[in-house]
């Protein structure tokens, strides 16, 4: 009797696996049939909006062609590439950060592109070369960019705010001095809570973006000599960190314990509690798909330091293709579709709010203007990008070693003087500990 | 004789026929993936690359040896970040521990010697948090701890009192030496946890036979005697797994964390998992990762043999 | 009957029992407050949820947040909650009989090896699961269970803090209930099944409520094993609406509220089978 009931409790556990087995065997691919590739990306609303219908349209064009869109937060994202990767489960194409592109395709987990699609010199005639540069590592071509990413040089306003100040709308700033006096006016302290921040500069990228860009604009540079370790003690980069300390303790326009995590850039300012919010123009994109009611517009800002523009691009969102795919052809067939097809390049542009890639878009940009008319002012500035170059990992340096250690700063927890000693040894550190 | 032999036989046939799937099983899932988190560790091994060999150990993820423990001593933020996370993950576990046996036990007593039905609803409603998602106490606790529109503020607020400008964010709220948030994240943390313990102690008191007690009580026992010399003993099985769940639980605490806080503010709440799950998956360190967890696995084992032996020798009788 | 009814007067409050019922009221409302809090702030609009200073009740209470969830085409609530419940049914199902077996095997047979396994056993429980992920990845690849409920399923039927739960409760059944059994010629299984089981309701009935909640609210796992999304689970939800390009708060709460409330339902059908059995068996 018990034997059986063994028996039977081995046969009920071998059917459930055998089941899950076969629900989970892939398709083999055979000549002439369709074949299924997958696209991952990280969720925002935006993007996932745009890229689905990207992909309706491709599936149109290539019936023959199935395309599943599968789309994680962005933390999981980034773990389940690092999972899956081993095990080779990973995306056909996956939407990757430009500075993400080399260090995945220096581990041999990215198919660099085959000439047949394009060739890096056909490229570089599409692509503007700041955000193409992150897709291309050790000669090779790794992927095409959707996006210029732009964190630099244009700040959401809330007009609701300004008014309220009475300050006229829209402002027009040439110098920061004015800036910083209208955002005192339109900071409310509630005994010593800020409830509205005049100026929000402090997020992950923002932090990161406006040293960096602060450096080049006073011409200096944060790479040391070697070109690949780091430099933020110079006299550049310390003053940058005063600034900004400054502005959060004198000016007193932010306060950097209220104003972070949750109550981050963008979403304090889209919950109406700031009035200048400095950050890319992809979050005037976010703010209306997701919050299509609240009136705000987006404006360009004066060089922090210096006189001439002059920014670090991070490449910025798009295509690449795993090494794992079975599907080659077709998984590359989808990323020119969607980034190197002019009308599908627009279209991702419109939708997500952010800066072409794609010179062409910018020529002639009555299209993109017509939807995203704000990012007009940025097309000037384009031309004074530079590619953020080899930082190792960009994420940590920037959301673990700059934000952290100048929102240490800003609190007043330390000095600037500590805060830039600490970036210094940080960044160093990460350098040596990924180069073995 | 002859009889007794065969039981034993069909006994120890009977263990062996469940325990032999279990234990393979056990292997698969368990055995071999831990075994491999420990090589790691003795790798300078990232996920992202490639690498050469037996499962991409070798070429671009190279053998290091005892490198990342020794790494652990150094003088790099790395290894400050791993011995602060270290210190928040003691000082997290070793304030739960005692402040959810404080709360736990006495509210069990008191609850077993209510009227049945009250004891029914009462352990009912204090079990409720625990069935509840850990990130969703996370969301619903940051959104409590709100500096500005938070429950928590304007309830202090309206009894005219100031609270403290941030819950989670301000690296100089301090309370008698442990940061605010640490603070804040135990609140949660025994909100979420203490019905579990809770519920398992009033299961035991319900254990213990009626007439031992009114044996005490026939012999003038009062109430606090009644609790050290027949309660407590009697509940000494219990405690042993109620104080190493709760050390075990706490010592792996995560997610609270990581979305209440991310860690913040200065590293105040970064614990060693969340240190590793970090390095595991966003910087891309994964055999530091694996060594780090290997401490952490050496500090749960350390601690749980300690537990038995205190528990059960002292009170053997 | 528990011994302390005894002791309680008819007609008579003891002044013991008033602050004893005190401490359990106070108890109750810190227990209860977040619930209430995440429910009335559900029904805020957007614009009042970050409301300074705020207010607890909403002025205008509205469902708009919840429409908005259940019409986003985005996430199909219907079919991540079949999920959810598939993944935690079955997984409730076979560790429990995992664990009672397992449970019983370890509390009152001897055989060789029997340190080791246990050790084993206990070694799972302290191992941190962030670090056996990839591995545990891999070896679901091998099986082809990525991308399936399965995969949810399959690493977690054998649960040693289950197993080690029973065993605690079994050691403190008689041995001689056992002999009895054996004496009556019934055999090993039918022992565990028909004189073992059923003096076990109550910590299976705990066990099966732990292990519905765990799995319930299992959130790393899941996202990294399923990749569709219409085979995700239902705490997706709860970061949907809210991440570090923009969060509605509003959202937020109601999605909570949305994956807390099938499990809390769930719980207070469960727990009153639970105080039935406690009161009916004795559980001694």
């Amino acid at each position: 009797m018990s034997k059986r009931l063994i028996v039977r409790w081995f046969l009920v556990i071998a059917v459930l696996v055998l089941s899950g087995c076969s629900s989970a065997a892939p398709a083999a691919p055979a000549a002439g049939e369709k074949v299924t590739i997958r696209l991952w990306s990280h969720q925002n609303s935006a993007f996932n909006k745009v890229n689905q219908e990207l992909i309706d349209g491709f599936m149109k064009e290539n019936p023959d062609i199935t395309v599943k869109y599968e789309t994680f937060p962005y933390d999981q994202f980034i773990e389940t590439l690092q999972t899956s990767m081993p095990a080779g489960t990973e995306a056909d194409v996956i939407e990757m950060f430009g500075s993400w592109v080399c260090n995945y395709a220096d581990g041999a987990r990215l198919a660099d592109m085959p000439a047949d699609v394009m060739s890096y010199k056909e490229a570089q005639e599409i692509f503007y070369q700041a955000p193409l540069d992150g897709y291309y590592c050790n000669g090779n071509l790794y992927g095409l960019p959707n996006e210029f990413n732009l964190e630099y040089g244009g700040a959401l306003v809330s007009p609701a705010l300004y008014e309220k100040a009475g300050i006229p709308f829209p402002p027009a700033y040439t110098d920061y001095n004015t800036l910083i006096s209208d955002a005192k006016k339109m900071t409310v302290l509630d005994g010593d809570t800020m409830t509205t921040a005049g100026f929000h500069f402090v997020g992950g990228d923002t932090l990161g973006f406006i040293l960096l860009s602060g450096i080049l604009e006073q011409g200096g540079t944060y790479f040391a000599e070697d070109g690949k370790h780091f430099n933020f003690e110079s006299p550049e980069s310390l003053n940058v960190i005063r600034t900004l300390t400054r502005y959060a303790q004198e000016d007193k326009v932010i306060d950097a314990t209220l104003f972070s995590g949750d109550n981050g850039l963008p979403n304090a300012f889209f919950n109406g509690n700031v009035g200048i919010g400095y950050i890319g123009s992809w979050a005037a994109g976010v703010g209306k798909v997701d919050f299509p009611d609240f009136k705000f517009d987006y404006v360009m800002l004066p060089p922090m330091f210096g006189t001439e523009p002059k920014f670090v691009a991070d490449a910025g969102w798009g295509k690449v293709v795993s090494k794992n795919t079975k599907h080659s052809e077709a998984s590359w067939k989808l990323v020119k579709y969607m980034t190197a097809e002019r009308a599908n390049a627009l279209k991702f542009n419109q939708i997500s709010g952010t800066i072409p890639a794609m010179k062409s878009i910018v020529e002639q940009p009555d299209e993109i203007l017509a939807v995203q008319p704000w990012i007009k002012p940025t097309f000037a500035l384009l031309k004074h990008g530079a590619y953020l170059g080899n930082v190792t990992d960009r994420d940590q340096l920037f959301y673990e070693i700059i934000a952290k250690n100048l929102t240490d700063a800003l609190t007043g927890a330390v000095t600037p003087e500590q805060a830039a000693a600490a970036i210094q040894k940080q960044a160093n550190e990460m350098v040596d500990s990924k180069s073995k | 004789m002859g009889q007794r032999g065969q039981l034993q036989r069909t006994q120890q046939r009977f263990a062996y026929s469940i325990m032999t799937p279990i234990m393979l099983y056990l292997m698969l899932f368990s055995l071999i993936p831990m075994i491999w988190a420990v090589v790691l560790g003795f790798f300078d091994y990232s996920p992202v690359r490639l690498g050469s060999g037996l499962f991409g150990l070798g070429g671009d993820n190279p053998f290091v040896a005892l490198d990342n423990y020794i790494a652990m001593f150094g003088d790099t933020q790395a290894a400050h970040l791993f011995r602060t996370s270290l210190r928040n993950t003691f000082l997290f576990s070793f304030l739960v521990l005692p402040l959810n046996l404080a709360i736990t036990l006495p509210l069990a007593i008191i609850i077993e010697r209510s009227h049945a039905r009250a004891k029914g609803f009462f352990r009912a409603v204090y079990f409720l948090p625990t069935v509840t998602s850990a990130v969703a106490v996370a969301l619903i606790w940051g959104a409590i701890y709100s500096p500005q529109a938070g429950l928590l503020s304007s309830i202090i607020r309206s009894v005219g009192m100031t609270p403290p400008k941030a819950w989670l964010t301000d690296p100089q709220a301090i309370f008698m030496g442990i940061p605010i948030a640490m603070i804040a994240l135990i609140v949660a943390h025994l909100w979420q946890d203490f019905g579990y313990n809770l519920v398992i102690f009033i299961a035991a008191l319900q254990g213990i036979p009626a007439n031992l007690r009114e044996a005490a009580m026939v012999d003038g026992a009062n109430e606090s005697q009644m609790f050290w010399l027949v309660t407590l003993p009697l509940l000494r099985p219990t405690m042993l797994f109620v104080c190493v769940m709760t050390l075990l639980s706490s010592l792996q605490m995560f997610i609270l964390a990581q979305v209440m806080t991310a860690g913040g503010p200065r590293e105040q709440t970064t614990t060693i998992l969340m240190s590793i799950y970090q390095n595991a998956f966003r910087f891309q360190n994964m055999g530091w990762a694996a060594a780090m967890s290997f401490v952490l696995f050496l500090i749960i084992f350390t601690f749980t043999m300690i537990q038995f032996r205190v528990l059960k020798t002292d009170w053997e009788y | 009957m528990s011994p302390s009814t005894t002791r309680i007067v008819p007609f008579g409050i003891s002044l013991g029992m008033i602050a004893r019922y005190a401490v359990l009221l106070i108890g109750l409302s810190v227990t209860l407050l977040p619930f209430v809090y995440v429910l009335v702030s559900s029904l805020k609009t957007p614009a009042e949820i970050i409301r300074v200073p705020p207010s607890f009740f909403p002025k205008d209470a509205t469902l708009q947040n919840y429409l908005t969830i259940f019409a986003d085409p985005r996430v199909p609530v219907a079919t991540f909650f079949a999920n959810s419940t598939l993944v935690a049914v079955g997984r409730v199902l076979i560790t429990l009989f995992t664990s009672s077996l397992a449970g019983y095997i370890f509390a009152r047979y001897e055989f060789s090896g029997k340190n080791l396994m246990f050790g084993v056993l206990m070694a799972q429980i302290m191992i941190p699961f962030q670090m056996i992920m990839i591995p545990l990845y891999l070896i679901l690849v091998q099986l082809q269970l990525i991308d399936t409920l399965w995969g949810l399923i399959l690493p977690a039927m054998i649960d040693a803090f289950g197993i080690f739960l029973m065993r605690q409760f079994i050691e403190g059944i008689p041995r001689e209930l056992i002999d009895a059994g054996r004496m009556d010629g019934a055999s090993e299984f039918q022992i565990y099944a028909r004189l073992i089981l059923p003096q076990l309701r109550a910590p299976l009935a705990s066990l099966g409520i732990f292990t519905f909640m765990a799995t319930w609210n299992d959130y790393l796992w899941p996202l990294i094993v399923i990749t569709t999304h219409e085979k995700r689970t239902l705490p997706l939800l709860l970061t949907w609406y809210s991440n570090a390009h923009g969060s509605r708060p509003a959202l937020t709460m109601a999605a909570s509220v949305i994956v807390l409330l099938p499990i809390v339902l769930i719980y207070i059908l469960f727990q009153r089978q639970i105080v039935a059995n406690a009161a009916t068996t004795g559980f001694k």
